[in-house]
């Protein structure tokens, strides 16, 4: 369980592994229901342009519980991501987590989502690499590929 | 920090009477204790740490522990150096304190006893006095969650829920550790916090919401160090500063800059006791820091080259205009460069004033302590926690204190990247971990995170060392 008391939908797990093992997806985003208390699927997709994906997490909205304000949104993704070595060896693929959590959303769905984060993440077999994500720099295609591939692609 | 008494105002309505519970956040520092339900922007209930002992009477107020008429008031503190909690009877009676006249409704005394009902005068001979009054306890009706720090005691831990489920009655108890919440708070469940208080600096390193414990560092070099160093400054003036608190003057005229003072003092009957006065002080104290005290911002240390122009930045601060500050007494002057020089110390030992206590090390400054908290965790992980500064406590707020703090990291780890966030709201600064706190206790399903008080009567106070990581 998580430290928020949040829980995991079954279908997570489900769809996590249809990106992992049958490469069903190339991304998944998650999200917390409105009343804060599962995480849920919100899209599954197939999309591999990664501008697509990085634009669907500068959307993402929150509402705060108690006053109903709509804010910016914090979000969980899984990415298969795929990049070249530099230096011609070969291609690499890894299962790359995301917390996003830009730093303009309400300070109540930031804490929810900071406090949940763990228990989706053990719920998740085989991520390769993880990274949290604050400002829209963080989740460039660039910076991305230098955290992912820890400075060893080609660009 | 000075402390203000915030609204005191009733819980809102809309909770009352629905299955709603009402959750209390209790965020207890060095100088004040913070109290206040759960969802709540900020707590209602903001309580200066201190209290009073006056003959054999101890006194529980903002308002008469600033009260010299008050016959020899001693201020006490029952939190130790390193903020824990050091005297329980007191604390406890301190936060029951905080909470019962600032949160909750008194409970109604008994009306067959309060008096009201005495029509007759004929001592109400047809009720029952001998009746069971099984005695209400203060918090039946709410959850309490509890602030800690990081370096809380196994034996302290026990104590806070003992207190939680035998005196107060709570049905339910959770402690979390105040750098988590903050780090939560800023939205990161991996992040490096950087807390600086009033008796305490601490910067601890926080993988996915858990403490890694060869991460923590504390240190001294905090708000109240800061007040000595402002002590030994005007110790070293010429002429030298008395800091005279306002109590003692009765009425003052206003003069030029540099003037002695011209004021009128109040004669007291009572004796004056040191840490009344001391406290006092203090408060004037924190008025000059939020007000005059600056942190040279950078590039560079305050006592080196300019890295472009290669002038002293002493020299270089020297040309920017002072900030002057008006002593109760009513004497004002110009504070230069040393309003700088006196925070140096913080980030350079070499600079730090000299008082009565023996010198600051290196590792105690804040560069160092980074250094040695991020040295201490995995290789892998650095990135991530450099990436992820989180500042919070009331003396970050000092002028120019982040700039500062990410000119040292960034010399320190000059091939990471470093970002810092720091709350741009006074409160959530202050507050942070309360904020955090607040938050956490509101959720729906945090209910079932709660170590109720069914498993305290079957486990007993050790459960919370198994709960609560």
């Amino acid at each position: 369980m998580s430290q928020s008391g949040a829980s995991i939908a079954p279908d997570c797990v489900t769809t996590f592994n249809d990106l992992k093992l049958n490469k069903k997806y190339k991304f998944i985003i998650f999200k917390l229901t409105d009343d804060y208390k599962e995480i849920v699927v919100e899209e599954a997709s197939n999309e591999g342009d990664w501008e697509v994906f990085r634009e669907k997490l500068l959307q993402a909205e929150s509402k705060n519980m108690k006053t109903g304000k709509v804010t910016k949104g914090p979000r969980y993704a899984v990415y298969d991501f795929n990049y070249d070595l530099a230096a011609g060896e070969g291609s690499r693929s890894k299962i790359t987590f995301i917390a996003w959590s830009p730093d303009d959303a309400g300070i109540q769905p930031k804490m929810v989502y900071a406090s949940s984060k763990d228990a989706l993440k053990r719920a998740l077999n085989g991520l390769a690499v993880e990274f949290q994500g604050n400002d829209t720099d963080d989740i460039e295609y660039q910076s991305v590929l230098t955290k992912v591939s820890k400075g060893l692609a080609s660009s | 920090m000075a402390s203000q008494p915030m609204n005191s105002s009733m819980p809102p309505n809309d909770t009352y009477g629905g299955d709603e519970i009402q959750a209390i956040i209790l965020d207890a520092g060095y100088s004040s204790v913070r109290a206040g339900f759960a969802g709540e922007d900020t707590p209602k209930s903001f309580f200066s740490s201190s209290y009073g002992v006056t003959g054999n009477r101890t006194i529980f107020s903002d308002e008469d522990i600033h009260n010299p008429l008050l016959p020899e008031l001693e201020i006490r503190n029952p939190m130790s150096k390193e903020g824990i909690v050091e005297d329980w009877d007191a604390a406890t009676q301190l936060w029951e304190h905080a909470i019962t006249s600032r949160l909750i409704r008194t409970k109604q005394g008994d009306p067959r006893k309060n008096g009201l009902n005495d029509v007759g005068g004929k001592d109400g001979v047809d009720v029952d006095m001998d009746a069971p009054d099984e005695e209400e306890k203060p918090l039946e009706e709410h959850p309490l969650l509890i602030t800690e720090t990081a370096w809380n005691t196994s034996k302290n831990r026990e104590k806070a829920i003992e207190i939680a489920m035998e005196n107060w009655g709570v049905p339910a108890f959770w402690l979390a550790r105040n750098s988590v919440m903050a780090s939560f708070a800023a939205g990161k469940a991996t992040a490096l916090v950087i807390d600086l208080g009033a008796s305490t600096a601490s910067v601890i390193c926080i993988h996915d919401g858990l403490i890694l414990k060869k991460s923590v560092q504390k240190s001294p070099l905090a708000g109240n160090w800061v007040s000595s160093q402002i002590r030994s400054l005007f110790g070293s003036v010429d002429p030298k500063v008395e800091v005279t608190p306002h109590f003692m003057i009765s009425s003052k005229t206003p003069v030029d800059a540099g003037a002695p003072a011209q004021a009128t003092y109040q004669k007291f009957e009572n004796k004056i006791t040191d840490s009344f006065r001391a406290s006092e002080e203090e408060r004037v104290l924190t008025e000059f820091k939020e007000s005059v005290v600056q942190v040279y911002p950078g590039p560079g240390r305050l006592h080196y080259p300019h890295p472009v122009n290669g002038i002293l930045n002493l020299e270089n601060v020297k040309m920017s205009p002072g900030r002057v500050f008006e002593f109760p007494d009513g004497s004002n002057q110009m504070w230069g460069v040393d309003r700088m020089r006196i925070v140096e110390g913080l980030f350079d030992e070499k600079y730090a004033l000299p008082t009565s206590e023996p010198p600051i090390t290196k590792a105690q400054t804040i560069p160092e302590m980074v250094r040695a908290s991020v040295s201490a965790v995995d290789v892998d992980l650095r990135p991530a926690l450099l990436a992820n500064i989180v500042v919070t406590g009331g003396t970050t707020l000092l002028q120019g204190f982040t700039d500062r703090l990410n000119w040292e990291i960034s010399s320190l780890f000059p091939s990471a990247r470093i970002k810092i966030t720091a709350a741009g709201l006074t409160s959530e600064r202050r507050f942070g971990s309360w904020v955090g706190g607040s938050i956490l206790g509101s959720l729906g399903t945090f209910h079932q995170m709660w170590i109720s008080r069914k498993e305290y009567e079957e486990f007993g106070a050790s459960v919370v060392e198994k709960r609560c990581k």
